[in-house]
């Protein structure tokens, strides 16, 4: 439901900010208002009670001369002992005999402070115009409250500047990343980084360190695969204008089946290229089925049978113990079938006529022995380097069978490893799975 | 002409193999780096078709030793690495000419013959002598503007003396132009086709020189 709204954090911070400050700075305006109007209040009335005591020490020759003045801020009157008005400053009688002490009272429609207080021998009134009183505590007050407002926008200011300068770092790597070719996979920049962004850009080189790792991989992958695919292409143009410049039909007939084998290894090549990637591509296995390796052990082995028996090679399954006993294991039957074959396939290559390849199950095991020469030591990790071609391979291959076998053991969990067959002499490879499952 | 054929790969070898016997080469295939050093050491070829990404041992290494002992057997690079970096390097460690897999196959024959033309010093690819004329392009002989019918191996033979008149080449000399390890060599099979040659061209074309080997005499007017 969330609308994805796009938020700086500029932006978030500048309207945090500026929001309190006009916040802050309104709440304090309108209590220096308040305390101002208030001040004022308790000021007037102040001067209202002093000027009513100064007036009951007797009562002025001369009336104060607030009436001279024009202005009818304050009206007095004055009631002798006896009740008897002795002195009114305005025309307009303020109430008689009103409360003692501070009231308020309205008469022709102005409202009016007044202040009473009685000796033996008089009664004295004083009021004030309450909305002159107000408009002069409100002048006072305004100006408590001047410096909030021009404090204010100097503090947005401030705040707008510092916000900008912590955030450039930020900006500039941004404008760093920005301007990247996408495969400009160098680290960025980190001086100058607050602390709380470092460790994000740190964390950002590490995932281009990976990156850069796996973009090679794959860049060095298809130039290799380029490179390969030509050998088969070269040999497939070759045959061709062999069959061109073939004269008879005996020629004619060799050259036609060799293309054919052209055809068919260029096409074997895409297949395993393919199956490659894909393994490299594909999930961990670890939530695939349980499945029992004797069944899989067999189907490779039907399926390499024809390929056994072209060479009279002596092909067989060996189980160690009793099948039911063997634990199931987690995986993708396909891709350990592919698995299987690419071993036979390279143990039935390499093993002489009439040689032996046993394929033998133990718990969490399969091994492929060979009766072939072997492969020599400083060799037996090269060979899972894809294209990578023993010097004395006399057999034909692309190069990516046991990369591929490799591949899909890494997917597995499981370890792939060559070693001297100790039971026939050549080669073992042998294929551990990490976790047997149990049944 | 013999030549060397230098590939790994067994499909592209079989193919490149027939083709260069079908044009009358005597050709000799090896797989790796370390053969065809072997080969060069011992063996005296015309020409070398040279792949680079060899087992064992890298082409370039190869022509290197093979420039190294003062050997001047003209060598084609014919490889799959056509960077600019190493078509230079591959012509700076001494080879004459460098083809990029994939090739035209006519290409290939067309700069071999070339290279071959240049070692012996010729910029016409026809061979002469005296009325003789030879054109390894299209394989056919004449004498005074006939043609004569030649067999692959008595023209090689021919080819080989009227490429250095007035120079005797023994019988192993000639032997070595005409045949690989594989053949079985006859030990009268030279006598056969100077036999076969001077049926055809006239007795008096090719000398015999007892003891020594063949000749066609220097012509006398120096041509």
């Amino acid at each position: 439901m969330a609308l994805e709204r796009p938020h700086s954090l500029r932006r978030r911070l500048l309207g945090f900010i500026m929001t309190a400050i006009v916040l802050a700075a309104a709440i304090q305006a309108f209590t220096a208002w308040r305390s101002a109007v208030q001040q004022a209040d308790e000021m007037f009335d102040y001067h209202l009670q002093q000027m009513a005591h100064a007036l009951r020490g007797g009562l002025p020759l001369a009336p104060p001369s607030l009436e001279s003045n024009g202005s009818e801020e304050y009206q007095i009157q004055i009631w002798g002992a006896d009740g008897v008005q002795l002195f009114r400053s305005a025309p307009v009688p303020l109430p008689p005999r009103a409360v003692l002490g501070f009231s308020d009272a309205r008469m022709h429609g102005v409202h009016y402070r007044v202040y009473t207080v009685q000796t033996p021998f008089q009664t004295i009134q004083i009021a004030q115009n309450l909305d002159a009183r107000q408009a002069r505590a409100r002048a006072l007050a305004l100006r408590a409250t001047l410096p909030m407002a021009v404090i204010a926008p100097l503090l947005m200011l401030l705040a707008w500047w510092g916000i900008s300068r912590s955030l450039a770092p930020l900006e500039r790597a941004r404008a760093e990343v920005a301007l990247r070719a996408a495969d400009d996979l160098a680290p960025l920049a980190g001086e100058g980084l607050p602390d709380e962004v470092r460790p994000l850009v740190d964390e950002i080189n590490l995932l281009f360190g990976r990156l850069d790792q796996a973009f090679t991989a794959q860049k060095s992958f298809v130039s290799n695969a380029a490179h390969e695919l030509r050998s088969p292409l070269t040999a497939l143009k070759l045959q061709v204008q062999a069959l061109e410049r073939a004269d008879d039909e005996g020629a004619r007939a060799v050259a036609v089946g060799r293309l054919q084998q052209g055809i068919d290894r260029a096409i074997r090549l895409m297949q395993q290229l393919l199956v490659l990637a894909r393994q490299q591509a594909e999930a961990p296995a670890g939530t695939l089925p349980a499945l029992a390796l004797a069944p899989l052990a067999r189907q490779a082995i039907t399926d390499a049978l024809p390929q056994a028996g072209e060479r009279c090679i002596d092909l067989g399954l060996d189980i160690a113990g009793a099948e039911a006993d063997l634990p199931l294991v987690r995986g993708d039957t396909d891709a350990l079938l592919i698995l299987l074959r690419n071993l036979l396939d390279n143990a039935l290559k390499y093993s002489p006529e009439q040689g032996r390849v046993d394929v033998v199950l133990a718990p969490g095991r399969i091994e492929v022995h060979d009766s072939g020469p072997g492969i020599a030591p400083a060799e037996r990790e090269r060979v899972f380097e894809r294209f990578y071609r023993s010097a004395d391979a006399a057999a034909p291959g692309s190069g990516l069978g046991l990369p591929i076998a490799r591949a899909i053991a890494e997917r597995h969990g499981a370890t792939l490893s060559l070693a001297t067959s100790a039971r026939l002499g050549g080669t073992c490879a042998t294929l551990v799975f990490a976790t047997p499952s149990s049944s | 002409m013999r030549l060397l054929l230098v590939e790994d790969d067994t499909m592209i070898g079989e193919t490149v193999l027939d083709v260069l016997r079908a044009e009358r080469f005597a050709v000799d295939w090896v797989r790796d780096g370390e053969m065809a050093d072997q080969a060069l050491r011992t063996e005296r070829y015309d020409l070398v078709l040279l792949d680079l990404g060899l087992p064992r041992r890298d082409g370039l290494e190869v022509l290197r030793a093979l420039r190294a002992r003062k050997d001047t057997v003209p060598v084609l690079i014919v490889t799959a690495r056509d960077a600019l970096d190493q078509r230079v390097a591959g012509l700076d460690a001494g080879a004459d000419d460098y083809v990029l897999k994939p090739y035209e196959l006519d290409e290939l024959l067309a700069r071999i013959r070339a290279l071959i033309r240049r070692s012996a010093g010729r910029a016409d690819p026809v061979v002469r002598y005296e009325g003789l004329e030879l054109n390894p392009v299209t394989h056919e002989a004449t004498k005074d503007g006939q043609p004569v019918s030649l067999s692959a191996r008595e023209w090689a033979v021919l080819e080989a003396l009227m490429s250095r008149p007035g120079v005797v080449l023994s019988r192993a000399q000639l032997e070595e132009k005409l045949y690989s390890w594989k053949d079985d060599i006859s030990s009268n099979a030279i006598e056969v086709y100077i036999h076969g040659l001077r049926k055809k061209l006239g007795a008096g074309v090719i000398q015999n020189v007892r003891g020594l080997g063949y000749l066609m005499p220097k012509p006398i007017d120096g041509t």
